[in-house]
């Protein structure tokens, strides 16, 4: 058993609140990532689950049992450390087993499992060496080692690919994964790089100034995320947003409208609201014939165009008079659109794009929560065509 | 690419303006020349100012004792039963084998209470730690002499505490050692707080979650990658302990079985009469071998802390 439960946890110091009322339930053998910009509390809050930090507020459950107030020897977790952390005055073996020889096991039941967690690792042969005579990734191994040797409860991870190079991490994203169905054992992990997060989890829970945002399967994140913070966060490059006004007719803006019903939605006109769309949900309008429910066309004009190989990402103007702002592509003014390799466009160009209904995001402008993930339903939809931006009307 | 008559100047000029132009030129041309000359410069004085005395005391101990008077650089005669006789005269190794004992006690109790002090100091941030800090430096600035008093009737039962009088210490170890660990603790905090804090955090944190209490941690984990440290501050506090005199000579009455250290021994070779001042330099020149011993074996120790201790994280 090693379930985790966060109730109410809140650390403040002095002048901050590092992470505020989190409630979390983690089931076992379920692997969730904790992900966040820097500084969002993610970090502490495993510290709170390892009992490296304490809580202010709240208690901290592991396997059933509260631990709020344990010393992290005594909560049964392990944990693997962004920066490693492998005791540089032991070699390999003396690494692994540090834990087992803290709690005076055997000297053949520690050879026995230090042996396995060598084998499960790949380390075998290598139990002599010192850390300073090993690679990034041998040492992240000897430190996943030492982690799995105890049989833990619950693993921690705290960015643990985080110092490696970018080809050694997906490979040993590719093996904790498999580490993970082999053990079964509850994983809680770490990280601020949301591809990471995507592709481990089971769950990812989102934080943002040291409070929960949503916590939910990858795809449903991506797909229905709970408010703006979410939506941007998850997803590269991430969602469009253009900040508009709910209508009679629907959502209008400075620069294009898209027609609904508003009362299907519960949305009344007056509203401020934001519409976010994915950069693959937009098409050309030409091939956006293609899908079920297009909205109407959208006339702008490309601006930078960057062919990333398996497909070509473009910035769209809405408005002659501005710039790309590539430092903030959810910039109101623009759209990010992605679309296929073999397209034939130019940067200057004129283009008429669509927007596909179904995936199209309303939030509310003021408390950011999620109103609705699909424009589909509205009956307003069906044969209406969204007029194109607000020069188009002359 | 100097021409010819470029260099035909230059050489004629060195030439004609002596020997010390010529060889300040040459050093401007060949740096290395002139660095290797300072080198060996400072590294002769140092090597006169800090072994002169040695020798100085050898001199002293090989003349037989009639004939020391208007000594020059050569002893006069050769008598090297004086390190003999230093030990039938008095039990000078008893005294020696007190201030040893006296030095590793006071080194221990160091080690430790700085180690804790040096811990909390250089891995914890808590109100207070900067004046804590400032307090104990200023308590390492005092003369050792502005507690001698005070001290000297607490150890000899003259205070009274809550209507006890204090304990009777004087002529015991421990009139020694406590005033030598409290005046010997700043420093040793203050080196041991330094290497600590460079400890990185994900150790200790890896070190508490595998298992260990913080206390734990900072024995197996902070301590020994503190190596260097550690050494440096055990060998400067064993010294000083060594070479202490102010205490050493007021707090026993100077009988080896009393614990008085090496200080007591040398004087004693002096009567109220005479004083065999060979007798003195070949217990002067023994008393200094066990520290030679420690600093050579500590410096190797040093040495290798410093180069395995490549804290990578």
């Amino acid at each position: 058993m090693g379930d985790v439960k966060l109730e109410n946890v809140t650390k403040r110091y002095e002048d901050v609140t590092a992470v505020d009322n989190m409630n979390i339930q983690i089931h076992d053998g379920e692997f969730v990532c904790l992900v966040g910009p820097s500084g969002c509390g993610k970090s502490t809050t495993m510290e709170m689950v390892a009992g490296l930090t304490m809580p202010t507020e709240g208690t901290v459950h592991i396997a059933g049992r509260e631990v709020t107030n344990l010393p992290p020897k005594d909560r049964g977790v392990a944990m693997v450390f962004q920066n490693i952390a492998l005791f540089p005055h032991m070699d390999v073996y003396d690494n692994i087993s540090f834990g087992l020889r803290l709690r005076n096991f055997e000297k053949d039941e520690i050879d026995r499992r230090v042996d396995k967690a060598a084998e499960v690792v790949q380390l075998e042969g290598m139990l002599d060496r010192m850390p300073d005579e090993m690679s990034g990734g041998q040492r992240q191994r000897v430190a996943i080692a030492r982690a799995i040797v105890r049989q833990p409860d619950v693993f921690l991870m705290d960015e643990p690919l985080a110092n490696l190079d970018a080809k050694l991490r997906v490979h040993m994203r590719t093996e904790l994964q498999r580490l993970h169905k082999d053990l079964e054992t509850t994983v809680i992990y770490v990280t601020h790089d949301q591809a990471e997060a995507m592709t481990m989890s089971d769950r990812i829970a989102i934080i943002d100034g040291g409070q929960l945002q949503q916590i939910d399967p990858p795809l449903e994140c991506y797909n229905q995320p709970a408010n703006l913070f979410v939506a941007g966060f998850i997803g590269s490059p991430s969602m469009n947003f253009v900040e508009g006004e709910v209508t009679e007719n629907g959502f209008t803006s400075e620069y294009m409208d898209v027609e609904f019903d508003p009362s299907n939605y519960g949305v009344s006109a007056g509203d401020k609201v934001t519409l976010g769309v994915r950069p693959e949900d937009i098409y050309p309008a030409e091939s956006g014939r293609s899908i079920s429910s297009p909205t109407g066309e959208i006339r702008t004009k490309t601006d930078v165009i960057e062919p990333m190989g398996d497909e070509i990402f473009i910035y769209l103007l809405l408005s002659e008079e501005v710039e790309t702002d590539l430092e903030d592509p959810a910039a109101s003014n623009q759209l990010l659109i992605s679309v296929p390799p073999d397209s034939d466009v130019e940067e200057d160009q004129d283009m008429s794009v669509v927007l596909d209904r179904n995936k199209i995001h309303l939030f509310d402008t003021e408390s950011g929560q999620a109103i609705e993930h699909s424009l589909v339903a509205s009956p307003a939809a069906s044969g209406a065509s969204g007029t194109s931006g607000a020069e188009s009307d002359d | 690419m100097a021409s010819e008559g470029g260099t035909a100047t230059r050489s004629s000029d060195s030439d004609s303006q002596g020997g010390y132009e010529g060889w300040v030129q040459s050093s401007i041309q060949n740096p290395d020349r002139a660095y290797r000359a300072a080198f060996y410069v400072v590294m002769i004085f140092f090597l006169v100012t800090t072994l002169f005395p040695l020798y100085w005391l050898f001199i002293l101990a090989v003349t037989p004792n009639n004939m020391i008077s208007n000594m020059g650089l050569l002893p006069k005669g050769f008598n090297p039963g004086a390190f003999v006789e230093v030990f039938t005269t008095l039990p000078f190794h008893w005294y020696m084998f007190n201030s040893f004992i006296l030095a590793l006690i006071t080194t221990v109790i160091v080690l430790i209470l700085a180690s804790l002090a040096g811990y909390v100091f250089g891995r914890f941030d808590f109100k207070g730690r900067g004046a804590l800090m400032l307090l104990i430096l200023a308590i390492s600035y005092f003369p050792p002499a502005a507690f001698l008093l005070p001290l000297f009737r607490l150890f000899t039962g003259n205070i009274e505490i809550l209507g006890l009088s204090s304990p009777m210490l004087y002529n015991t170890p421990g009139a020694l050692f406590l005033p030598f660990s409290a005046l010997s603790l700043p420093l040793a905090i203050f080196i041991l707080t330094t290497f600590y804090a460079q400890i990185p955090d994900g150790l200790e944190d890896a070190a508490r979650v595998e298992g260990t209490t913080r206390l734990g941690a900072l024995f197996r984990v902070i301590v020994p990658l503190s190596a260097p440290g550690v050494a440096t501050a055990a060998v400067l506090t064993f010294i000083w302990v060594y070479n202490e005199f102010f205490f050493s000579f007021l707090m026993v009455d100077g009988q080896a079985k009393n614990w008085a250290p090496i200080v007591w021994g040398i004087l004693g070779y002096q009567g109220q009469y005479s004083a065999s001042y060979n007798l003195m330099a070949a217990a002067g020149l023994i008393g200094v071998l066990p520290i030679a011993i420690l600093v050579v074996i500590a410096q190797e120790k040093i040495v290798s802390g410093l180069t395995a201790g490549a804290l990578k994280e």
